[in-house]
């Protein structure tokens, strides 16, 4: 009786499971297709016997990643860079988010959003392009330098400003998108607030830290616990499209190792899918981190 | 002192402060956009004595010509992207619309679908076996590869399945109640209640593939094909359009890498500067979507 139920339910919904057949068509071939690949992982690749071919080698190409001094220092670029990225990248979606609140005047603010978040909507190609003009040797900020007897920096070739330029460079193109969300939070504060706060005599200052930056409170931590999610990632756009010979070895976070090995050297596929494999699993396990506390934090969870 | 606080009434400091650092702000962003479309609008000889001026000191239209002349790379790049954009956004937004509509129903296994889909979000073959599948398939320097790999976002869907599940369950009803299958309250009941979450992502997808550089860099190696993001790559670092074996007129002219570059600049993102100040209503409202309820 139930098995016949069952039958129907499912007949009833026909038109359901032909809405979602061409997405799992694609999720089959080209989602789930490749996943076998990371067997590769465990093997040495070798291209006329194919990735089912290859000899298995078990963890060695796990054991590489740590005794090889570039992949290691690959490790220790990609965790510096994403720590640094919470301290001078996080907290600015908030700032331009309050001080876009208390900006008077509707057309300005308006106008200033307007610019603020377009950069988001550009590739890190046109960016990079244009900030690589702006910050030439030759470039608009180097003649002003220059004209103020400062002297020129070379800013992409120096190894010490590489990393501070990637902060400065990712906050110019990306502050204006991350304050959004924050404003949408300050606009769900309730005004009564704000109104009973004057009326004690808070100045702005102290309605800001009392009583904005508490009602965001929680977007600010789901936003921070995500940021942390996404440790492993430290930028591959910009600092492909930004990196140079001379910053190379500062530069060279995971992602980049990675790129360089599968497509600049002679491929060892084997090591490469095992790094690969090692940045995801530890994404993986970070992020679903990230799932736990924000249950934890809110009662929601974004994924289930 | 007094007079300035009269003029600006109401204005305390943290106004004031907040005022000139988002224009600050503002401007840090416009300079170098300003700077790169004077100078594609600049001599090399202007150039040359003044590289950082408000209006270009010799107007010429000259890069943008020699661009167009010399690379026949920017017409086949535009081709490139624009038949991926619009087939990758008419095919993903699709796929991705349906499936959402379906996520948002109740049906047997829907569970089991789900988790189907949601686990390509966290895990995948990675770098190499994806390649090496898209080589195995012939799907290397086609179009078709580009639009594929980044077909769909899973991401995307269920932000889109959240949105379709505040359809009021009642139109719905009323619809099957008048017999219309699943099919037909898709076309229409979700299809024109949700129009603006459809618009935004549909949006979402364009750019997407307007800026894709990535894959089709990997996958368009035989240079018969292009993308306009890796044809400004090219411009860029000197690969495309460098080689001084122009005309003898262009010779004589003295070629201007630097304007070429920046001509290149501002052919790729003129599209979206036409485009998003007019939309950016819908581009805003993206990310609001997809925000946790905070």
């Amino acid at each position: 009786m139930k098995k016949k139920n069952l039958t129907q339910e499912i007949w009833k919904a026909r038109y359901l499971y032909l809405c979602l057949l061409p997405l799992f068509v694609w999720l089959i071939i080209f989602q789930y297709g490749p996943m076998y690949g990371v067997i590769l992982a465990f093997k040495k690749y070798n291209a006329r016997l194919g990735i089912l071919g290859s000899e298995w080698v078990g963890l060695s190409n796990f054991k590489r990643i740590f005794i090889t001094p570039i992949a290691k220092q690959a490790i220790i670029n990609t965790l510096q860079i994403s720590v640094s990225r919470l301290i001078w990248e996080f907290p600015m979606g908030i700032v331009v988010a309050i001080l876009l609140t208390e900006m008077p005047g509707k057309k300005g603010k308006k106008v200033v959003q307007t610019v603020l978040t377009f950069p988001h909507f550009l590739s890190w190609v046109v960016v990079a392009s244009i900030l690589r003009n702006f910050l030439a040797t030759d470039g608009a900020i180097n003649v002003l330098l220059d004209s103020l007897r400062i002297g020129k920096v070379n800013f992409l070739g120096n190894e010490a400003l590489f990393r501070p330029l990637l902060y400065a460079t990712a906050n110019w193109k990306e502050m204006g998108w991350s304050a959004i969300i924050y404003m949408a939070a300050i606009a769900g504060i309730d005004p009564s607030l704000y109104e009973a706060a004057e009326c004690d005599g808070a100045s702005r200052l102290q309605r800001i830290w009392h009583i904005t930056l508490p009602g965001i409170r929680t977007t600010i931590a789901i936003m921070f616990i995500l940021a942390v999610g996404g440790i492993m990632s430290a930028g591959f756009d910009q600092i492909f499209n930004l990196n140079n010979a001379m910053v190379e070895n500062t530069a060279r976070i995971l992602d980049i190792y990675v790129y360089d090995l599968t497509f600049r050297s002679v491929p060892d596929y084997g090591f490469t899918t095992a790094v690969g494999m090692f940045t995801a699993v530890i994404n993986l396990v970070m992020l679903l981190g990230a799932n736990q506390v924000v249950y934890r934090l809110t009662g929601e969870k974004m994924f289930r | 002192m007094r007079k300035i606080k009269i003029r600006r009434k109401r204005w305390d400091g943290v106004q004031i402060v907040s005022t000139v650092l988002l224009l600050f702000f503002t401007v840090i962003i416009l300079i170098p956009f300003w700077n790169a479309v004077v100078i594609s609008l600049e001599t090399a000889r202007a150039y040359s004595l003044h590289p950082f001026s408000f209006l270009p000191m010799e107007f010429t239209l000259d890069n943008y010509k020699e661009m167009f002349e010399k690379g026949d790379g920017l017409l086949l790049a535009y081709q490139g992207t624009l038949i991926t954009t619009i087939f990758g956004t008419v095919a993903g937004m699709t796929i991705s619309v349906l499936a959402a509509f379906a996520f948002s129903r109740q049906f047997p296994g829907k569970k089991l679908f789900f988790r189907v889909m949601l686990f390509t979000m966290f895990f995948g073959g990675g770098l190499v076996p994806t390649y090496l599948l898209y080589r195995n398939l012939g799907l290397l320097n086609t179009y078709a590869g580009v639009i594929i790999v980044s077909l769909v976002s899973v991401y995307n869907i269920i932000i889109m399945k959240n949105g379709f599940e505040g359809t009021p369950m009642e139109l719905q009803e009323a619809a099957m109640i008048d017999g219309a299958n699943d099919l037909v309250i898709f076309g229409r009941v979700m299809l024109p209640l949700q129009k603006p979450i459809i618009a935004t992502f549909t949006l979402f997808s364009m750019v997407g593939y307007w800026n894709n550089w990535y894959w089709p860099m990997l996958m368009l190696t035989k240079g018969n094909k292009n993308v306009l993001q890796l044809f400004l790559r090219g411009v860029v670092n000197g690969t495309i359009l460098n080689n001084t074996s122009g005309t003898s007129m262009a010779a004589e002219q003295q070629q201007f890498p630097q304007g070429i570059k920046m001509a290149s600049v501002f052919m790729v993102m003129l599209p979206i500067m036409l485009v998003y100040p007019f939309l950016q209503k819908y581009f805003t409202k993206g990310i609001l979507l997809g925000a946790v309820k905070a």
